[in-house]
């Protein structure tokens, strides 16, 4: 197994150096004879010596490797200039593959730039429920320990101050009772009123049944929550009989009803149709079903991971159970049959404890969709640290299980998210990575108004491009934009459109990430607009993977969707690269997109960044800004190595200091 | 009891009925499975291979289509280890293939059946539907490097087995 990405910062890597034994002598007696001091506890002066010189060359080492800012990008590269529209060919080709394409195999080297850098990763991973708990952000993960594929699942835990940089704790339960001894799954947390918290979570059973069991911090003033109890009482519930014994998991948050019970949601199906149940309870141990669900669809299959929580135009985030007139309710499902996370809003009659979304047309699981690409088991949590409600999703490997074997690790985290009502729309959520993003940025690079006419590729030179926050804004001609209206009936479509290299009259144009110099390998990440038969224009947000790679067991999927665009507003794109991962939020997070990718040569140095407009009858002009986001890269990690040779220093002269002393006292 | 009473001619023609005709529907069970998969003629003779798999629900039939995958597997890492002997020059794709096939008997094959066991389906179908990656990957593999395959049969077949199961298990959705 990898070992994590990145030293945790709050506890700077520590050398072994510290550990040794530095042959401390205790200050001596000057009243003391000095002979038997001198056989009894002084080491020899050649080893003090030995010992003072390998440490100043340890700390040389150190502070010459970790402090030394190794430049990166190829200074042969020119800058930014337009190529000559014609020269680079206005036709499809300029983005198609060379004829001949060398033979390729997975190298160790082009596995491990894979490796991302600031999204979660603890190794061969699933993901859980994420919590707020006393100064502390806790995640707890489904985690495979055993390989880099799904199997035997326990609770992987790790807690942070701000959710980026992370401290991995032990495995906060594993499958030592018969109800969960085949996995302990998907659950959620419930913060009582006390500011107790408790856990309702799957067990699959001895026999693969599914149930619902207990489970509460063994000691609630610690913040790390690292021990954890199973309640004797376990499992608490377990499937109704009409239901398949298999069809019964993912407990949501519960939060208080009018009566003054927990209700808490759970996701199942009947035949082909998905439903949400609800259960009352007062003590989380006995449960009562309610004769009404919570709501229903047919032909969606099983709902996993449900998530029900309330959204206002007024607030950024609401606790769970919060009701009130300017409420809406917010309810999600996942897919089992498409792998895709669906959600609708719509009002929540705590009487009825029915749910009814605005638009049926776009209801649980036929609708909007959290993100059009890769995302999938996703949960929010109420963080009432900040007040704002945040977004985790579990993110696959869309490569073969033979890589991710070589490479040794599968699947992440996507970055977190905070999750709230578009307050213009009114009709969509906005999803947007979380503020303490921000600090990792660094190295601004900013260009504004680069025109782009119809066939248009500029390279953008901002040094190494796998780890970028991006954002840019289009400009287009005013008519199209005054046009451009929230997208009604059309298909959310991008792959129907063949990708970046097809060419329409009002697109694609946006970017080229993970691009290498000949571009037989990009990934364009971009915009399209389509007029339909009315005049009305639709606009389309879509990552193409079809040339991410030229290694052929990847995904080559095109991902994305239509976006809703206001009047007057520019078009705008936030892209977050980090190595393998890709996601893309379009009109300030009203469509998302997360993209897995697997670049062979478009890595390390070579990869790079490069503004393109397909179109052929529109100029766009693009404004943007791009930053280097890390933790530690191997390049920044020199004010790591601060600490440990500041102590390195202290240790030397103090053992020069006090060989100096003893050559004193005995001279 | 006498044998040959009425009663007891009765009772056995009827038990003998009953079990062709539990017999037949099981069978037309299997084959209505296997009309929903890309290979239906392979479908049954992988499944009908199995006694098991007379009494077999939907879960059981794929169970009973991953163990194929698996010994198809297997049999196939024992092909290349002997194509390592007879074809030295093939040595780095072999290695390339058997690595793949690892993949697929020690990763994807167990993954799957818990999946199955354990009721979440579609980790099974990403099990097999990596298989098949895997066999056309290892195939590929050949071909880029300027040789002629010595293994096309075999991740052929492996292809569609696995498709095959991919196709089973979809129907557990």
């Amino acid at each position: 197994m990898r070992s994590q990405t990145s030293p945790d910062v709050e506890n700077p890597t520590r050398t072994s150096l510290l550990d040794a034994d530095y042959g401390y002598v205790p200050t001596l007696d000057p009243t003391l004879p000095p002979q038997p001091q001198e056989t009894r506890q002084q080491p020899s002066k050649p080893i003090l010596l030995l010992i003072s010189g390998l440490l100043a060359i340890g700390l040389l080492v150190a502070l010459i490797v970790g402090n030394v800012h190794i430049e990166t990008h190829d200074n042969d590269v020119p800058s930014p200039e337009r190529r000559n529209p014609i020269e680079q060919g206005v036709s499809e080709k300029s983005f198609g593959l060379p004829g001949d394409v060398p033979p390729f195999s997975w190298t160790d080297e082009i596995l491990a730039w894979q490796a991302p850098v600031f999204h979660f990763t603890p190794g061969k991973n699933w993901m859980n429920g994420p919590v707020f708990y006393k100064g502390w952000y806790h995640l707890f993960y489904q985690y495979s320990p055993a390989a880099p594929v799904w199997g035997l699942i326990v609770w992987g835990h790790a807690v942070s101050r701000d959710m980026v940089h992370w401290r991995h704790l032990p495995i906060a339960m594993e499958t030592d009772e018969w109800y969960d001894v085949n996995g302990v799954w998907t659950g959620s947390t419930t913060i009582l009123p006390n500011n107790e918290l408790v856990v309702l979570y799957t067990g699959s059973t001895n026999d693969s049944v599914q149930v619902q069991n207990l489970a509460y911090p063994a000691n609630p003033s610690d913040p790390l929550l690292v021990n954890w109890v199973k309640d004797p009482a376990n499992p608490v519930l377990v499937p109704p009989k009409w239901i398949n014994k298999k069809d019964f998991r993912d407990p949501t948050t519960a939060w208080l009803t009018p009566e003054g019970k927990w209700r808490m949601v759970i996701g199942t199906k009947v035949n082909k149709t998905g439903i949400a149940i609800l259960y009352d309870t007062d003590d989380f141990k006995s449960y009562e079903l309610q004769d009404t669900w919570l709501h229903q669809v047919d032909g969606t299959g099983m709902w996993e991971c449900v998530d029900f929580f309330p959204v206002s135009k007024e607030d950024d985030g609401l606790d769970t159970g919060v009701i009130g007139p300017d409420i809406k309710h917010v309810l999600k499902a996942s897919m089992d049959d498409d792998r895709c996370d669906y959600y609708a809003i719509g009002n929540y009659n705590p009487k009825t404890g029915k749910w009814v979304p605005d638009n049926a047309k776009i209801d649980v699981g036929i609708g909007l969709r959290y993100d059009y690409g890769i995302y999938y088991a996703s949960k929010t949590f109420y963080d009432q640290n900040k007040k704002r409600r945040v977004l985790w999703s579990w993110i696959k490997e869309t490569d073969s299980e033979n890589s991710d074997i070589k490479k040794g690790w599968a699947s992440l985290m996507a970055v977190p998210r905070t999750v709230a009502l578009d307050p213009l729309t009114g009709s969509n959520l906005l999803q947007w990575p979380i503020e303490e993003l921000d600090k990792i940025r660094s190295d601004l690079n900013e260009f504004d108004e680069i025109k782009l006419e119809p066939g248009s590729l500029v390279p953008l030179d901002v040094g190494p491009t796998s780890q970028l926050d991006i954002m840019v804004e289009f400009e287009l001609d005013k008519k199209i934009t005054n046009g451009l209206s929230v997208a009604a009936g059309v298909p959310y479509n991008c792959a129907g459109h063949g990708g970046a290299g097809v060419r329409d009259a009002f697109g694609p144009f946006g970017l080229l990430v993970l691009a290498n110099q000949n571009l037989t390998e990009h990934t364009p990440t971009y915009f399209y607009i389509v007029k339909d038969k009315k005049g009305v224009y639709s606009t389309f947000f879509c990552i193409d993977q079809s040339r991410s790679s030229i290694a052929k067991d990847v995904d080559k999927s095109i991902y994305g969707s239509t976006v809703p665009v206001l009047e007057g507003e520019k078009l705008s794109m936030r892209i977050l690269v980090d190595h393998s991962i890709v996601e893309g939020y379009a009109q300030g997070g009203r469509t998302c997109i997360t993209s897995r990718v697997y670049p062979t040569e478009a890595i390390y140095d070579n990869a790079q960044l490069f503004l393109f407009n397909n179109a052929t009858n529109i100029t766009v002009t693009a404004s943007l800004k791009t930053w280097k986001m890390g933790l530690m890269t191997k390049n920044e990690s020199g004010w790591v190595w601060l600490g440990p040779s500041l102590i390195l220093v202290v240790v030397f002269f103090f053992v020069v200091w006090t060989w100096q002393n003893q050559r004193k006292n005995r001279s | 009891m006498k044998y040959s009473s009425p009663l007891t001619i009765l009772t056995t023609l009827l038990l003998l009925h009953e079990t062709l005709y539990s017999t037949m529907a099981d069978q037309k069970f299997i084959e209505n499975t296997c009309k929903g998969t890309p290979s239906p003629n392979l479908c049954l003779k992988i499944l009908l291979a199995n006694p098991k798999s007379q009494n077999s629900d939907l879960t059981d039939l794929a169970l009973i289509g991953v163990a194929a995958v698996e010994d198809k597997g297997l049999e196939t890492i024992r092909q290349i280890v002997a194509l390592k002997r007879s074809r030295p020059k093939l040595k780095p794709t072999l290695n390339y293939c058997e690595k793949a096939y690892h993949a697929v008997v020690y990763a994807d094959v167990p993954s799957s059946n818990e999946a199955l066991r354990g009721g979440l389906a579609k980790f099974a179908e990403d099990g097999m539907a990596d298989s098949a990656v895997e066999s056309q990957a290892c195939e590929r593999s050949f071909r880029e490097h300027g040789w002629v395959s010595p293994m096309t049969d075999s991740n052929k077949v492996m292809n569609d087995v696995a498709n095959v199961v991919r196709a089973i298990i979809r129907m557990l959705l």
